[in-house]
């Protein structure tokens, strides 16, 4: 019976959705009354499947899982598949279905699921998403572990050496290049505890939502934000507050120039293109953060990217006939999906004058 | 799975896997032949209460010519040193100052039938605290032989699976799920639903969670089994009563060394498997699967928005899955003389009934019924009582084995 009532405000164009849903909501209640006993209450799993149909009809991506997003979002829950049994059972108030029917309209505008709800799950942190900043996508979350992995490998190194070396242990300092939303720097500065990031991105938006979520996660304290473009050039005194870093972590737009036009609505229409657009084989910024990581990092620091599969061999090629870098391709990892998507390069040596300056 | 598969092949740290399981599987046929005891009903009685200031089963326990004594004799006598255990000077030490405290104790009460009235007092007052000595060195004897599981200390997972009564069952279910959810809030324990399959009314088929703190499976290991619920189900239009079940599993979730899985063993399927990946999609779908291809177990999770976080709950999920085949195909190898099944026993045994209509919960391994269900279903402190009680009665029934077995 309410899919009836429902059915109007979705199919509505796009104009007076608004309006036109006050009215069916006022029409509704007339007819409530007359049948004289309460009406069926709504269940999340109808609104799912109603939406769910809605954007399989209009070619919406991910029909059902969009559906079930928004839906458990408004209930107060991550995924559909948290509710709990009594969350999923109660009526659906007025309220709700209006937030819900407002939320999915967006979605039929193709708009994406993260930026319809206001945030997304990147490792274990919830982080706010404004269009157009860049959405983390999940591989980048493999990235992190990998620096991540790297740490505690350095740390267990560390620990056997203990009785040689006199240098003391310390948290790493990391360099994200091209934040977005802060995903990469807060996920790692929430694993490692006492370690100091500084964040970098070209855009404002980008650098005020990775200020934002890194108050409310209480992360500022460990965190610089910077606004600067890379491609032009280094200043060492805005990257370099507390000197050079252990680690240049960087998810840089590296999609060839060529592919953009054929990326969905949902990227092409909402997402910063310059987040994604690496230029004419995707290179052109992680030419520029190879090129001035050597005057970033310390000495045997490393250097993590998420690139397209096609660049390892690109960038190893590149790295070669730029041996003055002093920096070599110490690992190519692949993806959940088995594709070559993270670098792991060294800096072997130092290339400016600034081993002689430290004997 | 062919019939002699062993699973015990797929890992790779098995060798470590004898030497701690041999005190483990001690201790579990303990508490399984104690269970034997109960359920035929031959050891029927009331539980026994805490074992605090001079308890009934702590006398009963240390009466003169019983087994205690016996075994404590003999430790404390010439020529019987150290192949029990490492606890074991501790526990001659104990029985030693035990024997030394009750011929003091005889000593003193013969003052008491001396003609000096002063002295008759001061005997009575000596007498008072040498039973207090003598009480807390009995408890002490009991917890050094109490013998500890292996996985005691470990987290662990429930799994909770609505049983006979269709919707009813599953209503029940979902309380039951609530009430373990309180129950590990109330012990300040760490609970993280890892699966949670509702029915449309509000109800539960099935539903797993890690629960992590400490002695956490200690405690909750005393709940697996099929629990009974007597009630006129909301469903019910007639009013009349029914009767559904429940089943609850407790897996100890492995350690690191207890269980090694070589990453080349498994497949991880994702929704992302086709296309360029990476900044080139916005998918949402962030549901993953897990096979651990050797065995074909699989488990999976899509309870969050995180790809990763879901991959870290469905790679628990299949630790503590193939963590228990392993105990189970262990156990039937050692004790199939016996023909015991420790690892699937606690599943199929009739263990508690929740009876609505009188307000009652009756645990049938120890005879021991409760009244109001509202506030044992909070998952409080009658919940922990039931436990407790559960807890102490495995207890003095594994003691009552080990003095038996080194007598």
């Amino acid at each position: 019976m309410w899919l009836r009532f429902m059915k109007p405000w979705g199919l509505r164009p796009r104009g007076e959705k608004w309006k036109g849903r006050l009215q069916s909501l006022l029409a509704l209640q007339p007819l409530r009354l007359a049948s004289g006993c309460r009406p069926p209450s709504v269940t999340a799993r109808a609104l799912v499947n109603h939406w769910a149909q809605l954007f399989e009809e209009r070619g919406v991506p991910e029909a059902r899982e969009s559906s079930e997003y928004i839906v458990a979002h408004v209930l107060g829950a991550k995924t559909f598949q948290s509710l709990s049994a009594s969350q999923r059972c109660a009526p659906i108030t007025d309220l709700q279905q209006e937030q819900i029917g407002e939320l999915c309209t967006r979605r039929l505008q193709r708009m994406p699921v993260q930026y319809v709800i206001g945030e997304w799950d990147f490792q274990g942190l919830t982080l706010k998403m404004t269009p157009p900043v860049f959405i983390p996508r999940p591989e980048t979350e493999e990235l992190v572990n990998l620096v991540l992995h790297e740490q505690s490998q350095r740390c267990q190194e560390f620990r056997r050496k203990r009785t040689l070396a006199h240098q003391s242990h310390s948290w790493p300092l990391i360099l994200d290049v091209c934040c977005g939303s802060g995903a990469i720097a807060l996920s790692l500065l929430s694993k490692l505890t006492q370690s100091r990031v500084v964040a970098v991105d070209k855009g404002e938006e980008a650098v005020q939502l990775t200020r934002e979520n890194a108050q409310r996660l209480h992360l500022e304290d460990r965190i610089q934000i910077v606004r600067h473009d890379i491609t032009s050039g280094v200043n060492r005194e805005q990257l370099l507050p507390w000197g050079p870093v252990d680690f240049v972590v960087s998810n840089p737009p590296y999609i060839f120039h060529c592919d953009m036009a054929q990326l969905a609505p949902e990227i092409l229409s909402y997402e910063d293109t310059d987040s994604l657009d690496g230029g004419e084989n995707g290179m052109s910024v992680i030419r520029e953060i190879l090129s001035q990581a050597p005057m970033l990092l310390k000495d045997s620091g490393s250097i993590f990217l998420e690139v397209d599969p096609r660049h390892p061999e690109l960038v190893e090629k590149w790295l070669q006939s730029h041996p003055d870098l002093g920096l070599s391709l110490l690992a190519t990892h692949v993806d959940f999906c088995g594709k070559p998507r993270f670098l792991h390069i060294h800096k072997s040596r130092d290339p400016g004058s600034r081993r002689t300056q430290n004997v | 799975m062919p019939r002699n598969f062993r699973i015990k092949d797929c890992f790779r740290s098995v060798s470590l896997f004898p030497a701690c399981l041999s005190a483990m599987m001690q201790s579990l046929l303990l508490l399984r032949s104690a269970r034997c005891l109960w359920t035929r009903g031959a050891l029927l009685r009331t539980p026994r209460r805490p074992a605090s200031s001079g308890s009934p089963q702590l006398e009963e326990l240390f009466s003169g010519g019983g087994a205690m004594r016996n075994f404590l004799e003999r430790l404390t006598g010439p020529g019987v040193q150290a192949h029990f255990g490492v606890k074991e000077p501790e526990l001659a030490m104990a029985a030693r100052k035990l024997r030394e405290k009750e011929q003091e104790l005889q000593e003193i009460e013969r003052l008491l039938e001396d003609e000096n009235e002063d002295l008759r007092k001061l005997a009575e007052n000596e007498i008072i605290s040498c039973q207090k000595e003598l009480t807390k060195l009995k408890q002490k004897i009991i917890l050094l032989l109490i013998p500890s599981e292996e996985t005691d200390e470990n987290d662990l997972i429930l799994e909770l699976t609505a049983g006979v009564g269709g919707q009813e069952a599953m209503l029940f279910t979902a309380e039951m799920f609530d009430m373990y959810q309180r129950y590990a809030t109330y012990k300040k324990w760490h609970f993280e639903i890892l699966e949670y399959f509702p029915s449309e009314i509000g109800g539960l088929r099935h539903a797993s969670a890690s629960i992590g703190g400490p002695e956490a499976y200690r405690h909750m290991k005393f709940e697996g089994g099929v629990h009974r619920v007597q009630r006129v189900p909301k469903t019910e239009k007639q009013g009349r009563m029914h009767t559904s079940t429940m089943t609850v599993a407790i897996l100890p979730q492995p350690t690191e060394i207890n269980l090694v899985i070589n990453p080349k063993e498994l497949r991880i399927e994702t929704k992302r498997a086709s296309g360029a990946g990476g900044q080139h999609v916005n998918t949402t779908d962030s549901a993953v699967r897990i096979v651990h291809l050797p065995t074909g177990v699989a488990t999976e999770c899509q309870q969050e928005r995180s790809q990763i976080k879901n991959k870290e709950m469905a790679m628990k999920k299949l630790r503590a899955k193939l963590y228990s085949m392993l105990l189970e195909e262990e156990t039937n190898k050692r004790y199939s003389a016996r023909k015991i099944q420790i690892g699937t026993k606690g599943r199929s045994e009739k263990i508690r009934t929740y009876h609505f209509p009188q307000n009652r919960v009756t645990d049938h391994r120890i005879s021991k019924s409760l009244y109001d269900i509202q506030s044992f279903m909070l998952g409080e402190y009658l919940l922990d009582e039931l436990i407790q009680s559960l807890k102490e009665y495995a207890d003095y029934e594994s003691i009552t084995e080990v003095i038996s077995e080194r007598c």
